[in-house]
């Protein structure tokens, strides 16, 4: 038994280490830093959005536009990683799948340019 | 040329009814006339021929009707002395209607109509007289009750013909009903509806008897019965007369002819036509003598009082045919066609020369609002008289020879029955009061001074058809067109000297030799002539006094009658009020009717079978389909919350139920 | 393993329309707005050819793409129904989307994404490749159905099908998921095999969630919420769309899920469906009565009428294949006919949805008249139209296999539902006339009456659609 847990010493080791850096790091501002706090300072996010408010406000569209054009290439990514890991099992069939693939994308790509969508004004 | 007779009538009515409007009124007044002008006119051929001469009785199969099983009904014209004899009366007496009602009806605008359904009216008549087996005869008989119902509705503006239509339309169902039974119970008798099959079996069926609700009953007298009911509600006899004096809503020329001469005389030829089978049983020709004497007497005690012209003359009309089935009901079945044959033309006479009348005063019928009217319509006035002289047996006119004849017969036969006995002593004073009303039309109608003036009250009174602008102008009393007068005239000649022509033939010496054998014989026409000569006299005397009566309370001494109707308001009212019998009817059977078609209307079919059928139903369906519509809230979390549900009570269904 | 050349033969329509669409999509971006007109053209020729390739393509029964996909009698017979309600939704849809003003290329290009959807969907033979496609479709759906976004009642038919929607895809992948952990296999053939010995709880959930999913997408009681507001909000055309084509897919591959996944417990399934079916039909029956929107009315009428075609499933016999078939087609035809005339109640240019807007049509325009009561007629099973023989042969189903009950429930109901059919034709011919409708394109006016010569002639010659069932039932048995 004593022989299992010490199989798991080392990630004890990080574990305590970690907390210690990190506990430093949040104590060490209080002692040392120079302070001058206003509202947006102390709010919790800065994003540009009250933090505290009604949730059914209206906010760009934009924003949903271009993270969900992001997810999309993003998965793409995702998704090319495992291929090219696998490249030389799956054959042509797996590379002239994944061009299939890239070119939907490709044509998506189109459009959604054509249509402005990458247009911030 | 017996097929031409019957259906001439047809071929006019369906002239009239199919093209009669494309024609014109005056094209069809024309045809229709001059077919049944024909028709008549050969009738009397076969008149002379069957009955007067020596003709076969012939009875030709025109084509077979049903055959079904044992039942087999064939369309055939049967001509005999009986039929001849009524040939010539239908023909006669509804050809010189078609003429009159040209002139009578000149100011309708439904002429064409009018003399179709008089047409289909003489057709169905000759039908029923021609039959040669009870369902023709049937036939013939729902023939002719249809026309009446149409005829009588003629005027289906005026409510009052509507509701007179339809009364006689149901009364006459109660009377169709046991005919039809009748028919029914001679069929499974004799297995058959042919006349020659029916009297050949019948002897041999007598003392037979039937089971009636687990009374045994004479077969012949069950029969017999049943069969006399369909005749009692054609002929208007006692306790199914009602209809007869509403049927006046009609227009004059059809109570001529089919509320006087024609139709309600239907019952008694059908009795006639059976009577071997009303020869074997006693029993039902008590009744028709009961019957027949009690309808003389009450309908001539209604006749007493009554003001409209045409009624008067319908209870005397209703009289007239209990007298034919006393005639009937004693065995005289002779005596009684003849005095069916007789009155046809000077009842027919009587009617005419009342619409006469009524078309001389516009369409007035009170006779109180009459007077003096010998003056302004001299010849319609003479008419009148003669057929009045007619009706009361003034001696060597036809009534006095069918009439007295009947009395006497009865007289003969009260030896042997009390029933027939009754039957004298009602007819004898149904005489006396025959006389009475009839001359005090008369007297009230010709006699006198004008009670009013033609004027606005007797007009308004009467919402009858158009004649408000028919430029009579001043509305003085006029006399009728020749078109009118000419049938008079005819049927005067008829009043006057059929009884004196015809005697000798129908219940003379000629008899024998005259029927042939197509009315049961017996002892009476021979017993009748031995009855002690004061009998003979007695119809005369009761004619003399109830004149007498008349002219005292009428002419000599004006207002004897309202006095002694002051006097006795308790009799006056009743008789006044026809014995109350619209009354007794009303309470005993239309009011329960009435109620009970009202339970089984809004209780029955409202209630129970629309509640719990469609309108039930349909309300539940609105019901559910508001809540299933409620369900829809338009909410998503409600939809969502539905689906989660349903796949909740799913897994709980199986949950809870397992898995098989 | 099929070379891919063989693989793709079978799945050619497919293809075409995948490429089709693709294609399409660079037309109208490098074109711009201008191309619509053209690109609904194209679209409409690529679904014709789609479905031309059905009609000559290959008549054997193939699984390919690794036993994902199967081709044979029933999916290329369903196939076809849904390709006909592609094509004459966009041809419906043309002189509408221009006169509302969203004329827009994308509109045909998400139909045939659509409907690439539904052919995938009812060739599936996996659950995999039956999310995949059901996904397809209905992702494709939830946009047309909002299409008109500036109208506040698609947008929120759009948004309320959009969640709903998404919820039932969830429950569908629960459903599935259930459903692979217990019987160890996604693919059809796999998961029946598993369940030779009998059902498992587990497994019988995962129908549960799944049946559910999928009776989302035939809009049938309790999981029909989303149908009248979806149906009412959504442009004319686009209900149409809603009516024919993805009930044809979702009917197909509920079939095929049930007949070759779960052939082995039937008695389960079969309870779902039946109830699905009766509430069904009772729902539809009832609650359109008190309807006075049209399209709201048709929805409760495809609510009703999926309970009918149910009424065969739960036979699942050979003759319930058949009468689903048969009902699908014929349902199919009329619903389309009387979307053409819903679409052509315009007055003066003004696109109008109430029953009461009909009034006396029978005397501004006979003929239409004519096809929406003859429509009416067959919807409610009246003969010899052949709404009739299509419940005659669902009932017929249902009576051989022994559900009687349910077909006597089913025959009542269906007199419930004729009264809000006949009082169409009421309004039609006895009301006082409203106003006229503007006349319509030639192309609606062609597809009420074509609708309506073939509900009527059907009883005729009805051998090839009653052939082309039975030949599609044989797939299973």
């Amino acid at each position: 038994m004593p022989g299992f847990l010490e199989q798991y010493l080392a990630l004890v080791i990080f574990a305590a280490l970690s907390a210690v850096i990190a506990i430093a790091l949040l104590v060490a501002p209080f002692l040392l830093a120079y302070k001058s706090p206003d509202t947006e300072k102390l709010s919790a996010y800065e994003c540009g959005f009250e933090a505290f408010d009604d949730a059914r406000m209206k906010f760009d569209i934009r924003f949903y536009l271009v993270s969900l054009l992001f997810i999309i290439f993003d998965l793409e990514v995702a998704f090319l990683f495992p291929w090219a890991v696998a490249f030389h099992d799956v054959g042509w069939l797996g590379f002239w799948s994944m061009m299939v693939f890239l070119g939907v994308l490709t044509i998506g790509f189109v459009y959604e340019w054509k249509k402005g969508a990458l247009e911030w004004d | 040329m017996y097929q031409s007779i019957v259906f001439l009538p047809l071929l006019g009515f369906l002239i009239a009814g199919f093209s009669g409007n494309r024609l014109g009124a005056r094209a069809t007044e024309i045809i229709t006339t001059g077919l049944l002008f024909v028709s008549g006119v050969l009738s009397w051929a076969v008149f002379a021929d069957i009955g007067l001469g020596h003709g076969q009785a012939s009875a030709p199969i025109l084509s077979n009707w049903i055959t079904s099983g044992g039942l087999r009904v064939d369309w055939a014209l049967r001509i005999d002395s009986l039929t001849a004899v009524m040939l010539v009366v239908v023909t006669s007496v509804s050809s010189l209607v078609h003429l009159y009602s040209i002139g009578y009806m000149h100011e309708d605008p439904s002429r064409p109509r009018f003399f179709g359904y008089l047409s289909l009216f003489t057709f169905a008549m000759l039908m029923l007289v021609t039959a040669d087996n009870l369902v023709q005869m049937f036939f013939g008989w729902e023939g002719v009750g249809l026309a009446s119902y149409l005829l009588i509705g003629f005027w289906y503006e005026k409510p009052s013909a509507c509701a007179a239509a339809i009364k006689a339309f149901v009364v006459n169902r109660v009377g169709d009903f046991g005919f039809a039974l009748g028919i029914f119970l001679v069929f499974v008798l004799t297995g058959s509806v042919s006349f020659d099959a029916i009297f050949a079996a019948a002897p041999g069926l007598a003392h037979k008897s039937v089971s009636v609700f687990g009374f045994e009953w004479d077969a012949w007298t069950i029969t017999c019965l049943l069969l006399f009911m369909g005749a009692m509600g054609k002929s208007a006899q006692f306790l199914l007369h009602t209809w007869l004096p509403d049927a006046m809503e009609g227009p004059t020329p059809v109570s001529a002819l089919i509320h006087a001469a024609t139709m309600v005389t239907a019952g008694v030829f059908m009795v006639a036509r059976l009577s071997p089978l009303f020869e074997l049983s006693p029993v039902a020709q008590g009744f028709v003598v009961v019957i027949g004497a009690t309808t003389a007497i009450f309908a001539a005690t209604v006749g007493l009082v009554q003001n409209d012209i045409k009624r008067v003359i319908a209870y005397s009309t209703c009289s007239q045919l209990g007298y034919m089935f006393v005639a009937l009901g004693v065995g005289g079945y002779a005596i009684g066609i003849f005095h069916l044959f007789t009155h046809a033309f000077f009842k027919a006479l009587l009617f005419l020369g009342a619409g006469s009348v009524i078309h001389a005063m516009h369409h007035e019928q009170d006779m109180r609002n009459m007077g003096g009217l010998r003056k302004d319509i001299p010849f319609t006035f003479w008419m009148m008289t003669i057929g009045t002289l007619a009706l009361t047996g003034f001696p060597f006119t036809a009534g006095y020879y069918s009439k007295d004849a009947i009395i006497e017969s009865a007289y003969a036969a009260g030896a042997h029955s009390s029933a027939a006995t009754y039957g004298f002593l009602m007819t004898l004073l149904a005489a006396g009061l025959t006389s009475f009303y009839s001359w005090r039309l008369v007297f009230m109608t010709f006699f006198g001074s004008r009670h009013v003036t033609a004027d606005e009250h007797g007009h308004a009174a009467n919402d009858d058809h158009a004649h408000d602008d028919h430029g009579h102008g001043g509305h003085t009393p006029h006399e009728s067109p020749l078109v009118m007068l000419i049938p008079l005239a005819t049927l005067a000649l008829g009043a006057l000297f059929a009884g004196l022509a015809f005697s000798g033939d129908f219940i003379g010496h000629r008899f024998d030799e005259f029927w042939k054998g197509t009315v049961a014989e017996n002892h009476i026409m021979h017993a009748m002539h031995e009855i002690p000569g004061y009998v003979g006299y007695l119809p005369t005397v009761l004619m003399i006094v109830g004149f007498l009566v008349a002219l005292w309370f009428y002419i000599l001494a004006p207002g004897t009658a309202d006095r002694l109707a002051r006097a006795n308001p308790v009799l006056y009212r009743f008789l006044l009020n026809k014995w109350y019998f619209d009354e007794l009817y009303d309470v005993l059977f239309v009011r329960p009717a009435f109620w009970l078609g009202r339970l089984f209307w809004k209780g029955g079919d409202g209630r129970v079978i629309d509640g719990l059928g469609p309108d039930g139903v349909s309300a539940r369906v609105i019901d559910i389909a508001r809540g299933a519509a409620r369900l829809q809230t338009g909410y998503l979390y409600h939809y969502a919350f539905a689906m989660l549900i349903g796949v909740a009570a799913f897994i709980t269904w199986y949950l809870l139920g397992g898995v098989r | 393993m099929y070379p891919l050349s063989f693989s793709i033969a079978h799945a050619l329509p497919e293809t075409i329309l995948a490429v089709g669409a693709l294609l399409l999509i660079l037309v109208g971006a490098i074109r711009g707005e201008k191309s619509a007109p053209l690109v609904a053209e194209l679209a409409i020729g690529l679904l014709t050819l789609a479905l031309v390739v059905i009609f000559i393509g290959a008549k054997t029964t193939a699984t390919v793409f690794d036993g994902a996909f199967i081709d044979d009698q029933f999916a290329r017979y369903m196939k076809a129904l849904v390709l006909i309600g592609s094509i004459v939704t966009l041809i419906l849809s043309r002189d509408f989307l221009r006169r509302e003003n969203i004329d827009q290329f994308e509109f045909p290009v998400l139909v045939m994404l659509s409907t690439l959807g539904m052919l995938m969907l009812t060739s599936a033979n996996s659950l995999i490749s039956l999310y995949l496609g059901l996904e397809l479709m209905s992702l494709a759906l939830y946009v047309v159905a909002s299409f008109h976004r500036d109208n506040l009642k698609a947008s929120e038919a759009g948004l309320k099908y959009f969640v709903l929607g998404a919820l039932s895809s969830g429950m569908l992948l629960y459903g599935a998921s259930l459903i692979y952990g217990y019987a160890g296999s996604v693919s059809f053939p796999g998961i029946a095999a598993a369940l030779k010995s009998g059902p498992a709880i587990g497994v019988v959930f995962g129908l549960v969630f799944l049946l559910a999913g999928l009776a989302f997408k035939m809009s049938t009681v309790p999981f029909h919420m989303w149908t009248p507001d979806v149906y009412e909000g959504a442009p004319t055309p686009v209900t149409a769309f809603f009516a024919s084509a993805p009930k044809m897919a979702a009917v197909a591959i509920t079939l095929r899920t049930v007949m070759v996944a779960f052939p082995n417990i039937t008695h389960e399934w079969r309870q779902i469906v039946m109830f699905i079916s009766v509430a069904s039909m009772a729902l539809g029956s009832f609650a359109a009565i008190g309807q006075t929107n049209i399209k709201r009315l048709m929805a409760y009428s495809s609510i009703g009428h999926m309970g009918f075609a149910l009424v065969g499933l739960a036979a699942a016999n050979a003759a319930g294949v058949e009468g689903v078939a048969i009902y699908l087609a014929i349902y199919l035809v009329t619903t389309l006919g009387v979307f053409a005339a819903i679409v052509a109640m315009r007055v003066q240019g003004r696109s109008v949805e109430n029953i009461s807007d009909l009034a006396g049509l029978s005397r501004t325009d006979g003929w239409m008249a004519f096809f929406m009561a003859m429509l009416m007629f067959s919807l409610a099973g009246i003969p010899p139209m052949a709404g009739f023989f299509a419940k005659y042969y669902a009932f017929l189903a249902a009576v051989q296999a022994g559900l009687t009950p349910l077909a006597v429930i089913g025959v009542l109901l269906s007199t419930v539902a004729a009264f809000y059919y006949l009082r169409i034709v009421k309004v039609m011919y006895f009301d006082e006339a409203a106003p006229a409708f503007d006349r319509a394109p030639f192309a609606v006016r062609a597809v009420c009456a074509v609708a309506t010569a073939l509900v009527f002639c059907f009883w005729v010659y009805p051998a090839p659609i009653v052939e082309a069932a039975t030949n599609a039932a044989r797939a299973f048995f």
